[in-house]
């Protein structure tokens, strides 16, 4: 403030351009929301490298169980505990084959590499860790599909009708989320035999909740906006409301909140396989091999190793992306 | 307030009941018997022995009997050791998860909200940026990895802690640090956006403009009211840490009710199973019914009536 009043002159004002055509031409190029929600989700290096990380995974959950043509339940104890060789990184030490500094495919006469070693029972662990890999994959994949199914439809007919509806579908929610979801999962788990259609069955009916109540809550917000009533008066029934103006509006949190379900979902297939109640042997799930692994901890660490790195990545990379996706697509919410 | 409290303890037992009867239920449905040796009874000892645990009788009056023992604080015998009550396990073993679950969630909570304030503090800076990335690392990764990793570095490699057991402090190390680094990263999280967003207020402000130094409005400004919504997810995790310490009590064959509750899955033991999971869903149906009353009374400024804050 170092000028004074006094310095400030009638000659500084300039009368401001009141030309129309001017003032309300826009000058820069129109960007929907889409792509303005891809442009701050592109600059976003930390979600970009974990959704390339994501890729990779995926794609070595495919093609990785037939890379040796071993299936997931080979078992031939001759090859046994052997620990990671790859003939051409065996110049680092957790790929040279060596346990212990003995050169354990030396002594029991294998000429053939097992990338990630083998288990107790001589079982290929590079194929069985892919194959577990797609077990996980399967499970986001059903996760979201619970999610926008059930939560979407859930929380957008309560939201959207309001009063006694909303009521009644709230109380039921309101009953569902009170049961803890462990408990849910292991009832399903004792009546039906462990496996992935009870694992399914049980994310399909614990993992909408938060959906339907953020979608609700988005409702409620935009079905009082103008342009929802602009659409009645134009004749759109309810069901059309709701597809075609509510739901996309609010698609921005469906799929925040999609991204942080499917960790979610992962985690809890593993955790049940680890304490023996999801996939059983001979099938594979990272959660499985973590535990087939760490039975064998002390003596071959490699074993609970790399299941555990691939299922760590995969959840760090879908939570990086969730945050990445949530500033891309709400702005206000970024800090 | 007072009719609020009186709703929700409504729809408190409500959902209990529907947890108990729903168990029940599963109970009727399962496959397997509890009886050990079960193929090799004959069918008269077989119908001695189901005549013995009541379970002959039709459903609907075991389901009304199960009822009334439970309002008499009776949830029946373990089958698997010899008719010993339920209860009495569960008050043996309960407390041993109780004070594993509080330990790891009072020094997960106190290094996240330290943790949190640095980075909301020094936000956009390299610290915050770590901060930002070990949060996000700890929260992803299962707390059995991490576990497991902790024990074959501090228990096998490098023999510091014991490997498993829970009676000396030593022993206790290892559990609690597997869980509250989880409760740490979540908290820490949490509080860095409280505290972003508190900063960004307009009294903030007022009291750097009245001449306020900058720790004296960090500390009696931003920290106290960014600490408000804390209280919204500790209770809901100190539910979550207690049931999905689970995993750690298996790991570490820490004698709490998780190891006991895997026990009596795999072995059908019913009324085990059946205590254990009310007690699961009771602790947090309370947990949640505690902290939105809570949240009411610690910030004026939400309407308990409203419903529950999204």
């Amino acid at each position: 403030m170092t000028t004074s009043n006094a310095d400030v002159t009638k000659e500084l004002f300039v009368p401001a351009d009141l030309n129309d055509s001017v003032s309300e031409q826009i000058s820069g190029e129109s960007v929907s929301a889409w792509r303005d929600a891809i442009r701050r989700f592109v600059t976003n290096k930390g979600a970009m490298a974990s959704m390339i990380i994501i890729f990779l995974i995926v794609v070595f959950a495919i093609i990785g169980p037939h890379f040796f043509g071993y299936g997931v339940d080979d078992q031939d104890v001759s090859r046994a505990n052997l620990p990671p060789k790859i003939g051409a990184l065996s110049w680092i030490p957790a790929f040279s084959g060596h346990e212990g500094g003995v050169d354990v495919y030396k002594e029991k006469k294998i000429t053939k590499n097992y990338w990630f070693g083998t288990d107790q029972l001589g079982r290929d662990l590079w194929t069985r860790t892919w194959m577990g890999t797609q077990i996980s994959l399967i499970i986001a994949l059903i996760a979201t599909l619970a999610d926008v199914c059930i939560g979407v439809v859930y929380g957008g007919v309560s939201g959207y009708f309001g009063g006694m509806v909303d009521n009644v579908l709230q109380r039921i929610l309101e009953i569902i989320a009170g049961i803890p979801s462990l408990v849910w999962i292991i009832l399903l788990i004792l009546i039906l035999q462990p496996g992935l259609v009870t694992i399914t069955i049980a994310i399909l009916a614990t993992s909408w909740l938060s959906m339907a109540r953020i979608v609700r809550g988005e409702m409620l917000k935009l079905k009082n906006q103008e342009f929802v009533l602009a659409s009645r008066t134009l004749g759109a029934n309810d069901g059309r409301i709701i597809f075609k103006h509510l739901i996309p509006n609010s698609i921005g949190m469906i799929i925040i909140n999609t991204m942080f379900s499917v960790p979610s979902a992962i985690f809890f297939e593993a955790f049940l396989s680890f304490i023996g109640l999801g996939i059983r042997s001979p099938q594979s799930s990272l959660g499985s091999l973590i535990n087939d692994g760490y039975q064998m901890l002390q003596i071959h660490p490699y074993q609970t190793l790399y299941p555990g790195i691939i299922i760590s990545l995969l959840l760090i990379c879908f939570n990086i992306m969730g945050d990445g996706l949530r500033d891309a697509f709400d702005p206000k919410l970024r800090r | 307030m007072g009719r609020y409290i009186l709703k929700r303890v409504g729809y408190m037992l409500v959902t209990f009941y529907v947890v108990v009867t729903l168990t029940f239920l599963a109970m009727k449905m399962l496959p397997g018997t509890p009886f050990k040796f079960a193929n090799r009874l004959t069918p008269e000892q077989l119908n001695q022995l189901k005549h013995y645990y009541g379970l002959d009788q039709p459903i609907p009056v075991q389901y009304v009997h199960y009822i009334w023992n439970m309002l008499h604080g009776d949830l029946g015998g373990s089958f698997q050791y010899g008719m010993q009550p339920v209860t009495e396990f569960l008050a043996q073993r309960f407390p041993i998860s109780m004070q594993l679950g509080i330990e790891s969630m009072i020094i997960g909570t106190i290094l996240g909200i330290v943790l949190g304030i640095i980075s909301g503090i020094y936000r956009g800076r390299f610290l915050d940026w770590g901060t930002v990335t070990l949060t996000v690392v700890f929260i992803s990764i299962p707390s059995f990895i991490f576990a497991a990793i902790l024990q074959y570095c501090f228990s096998v490699q490098i023999r510091i802690f014991p490997v498993i057991g829970w009676d000396t402090p030593m022993t206790h190390v290892l559990p609690v640090i597997s869980i509250g680094v989880g409760v740490m990263a979540s908290i820490a999280r949490f509080m860095r956006t409280e505290m972003v967003e508190v900063l960004g207020q307009d009294y903030i402000i007022t009291a750097q403009a009245k001449g306020l130094s900058t720790p004296a409005v960090i500390y009696k400004h931003a920290i106290r009211n960014a600490m408000i919504p804390i209280v919204t997810v500790i209770g809901p995790m100190t539910a979550a840490v207690v049931t999905g310490s689970l995993v750690i009590e298996n790991i570490f064959a820490i004698p709490g009710i998780g190891s006991q509750f895997i026990d009596a899955i795999i072995t059908n033991d019913y009324p085990m199973i059946m205590g254990t999971t009310e007690l699961y869903a009771a602790l947090f149906i309370v947990t949640i019914f505690i902290v939105d009353i809570l949240y009411g009374v610690i910030d004026p400024r939400i309407r308990v009536s409203g419903g529950k804050p999204a």
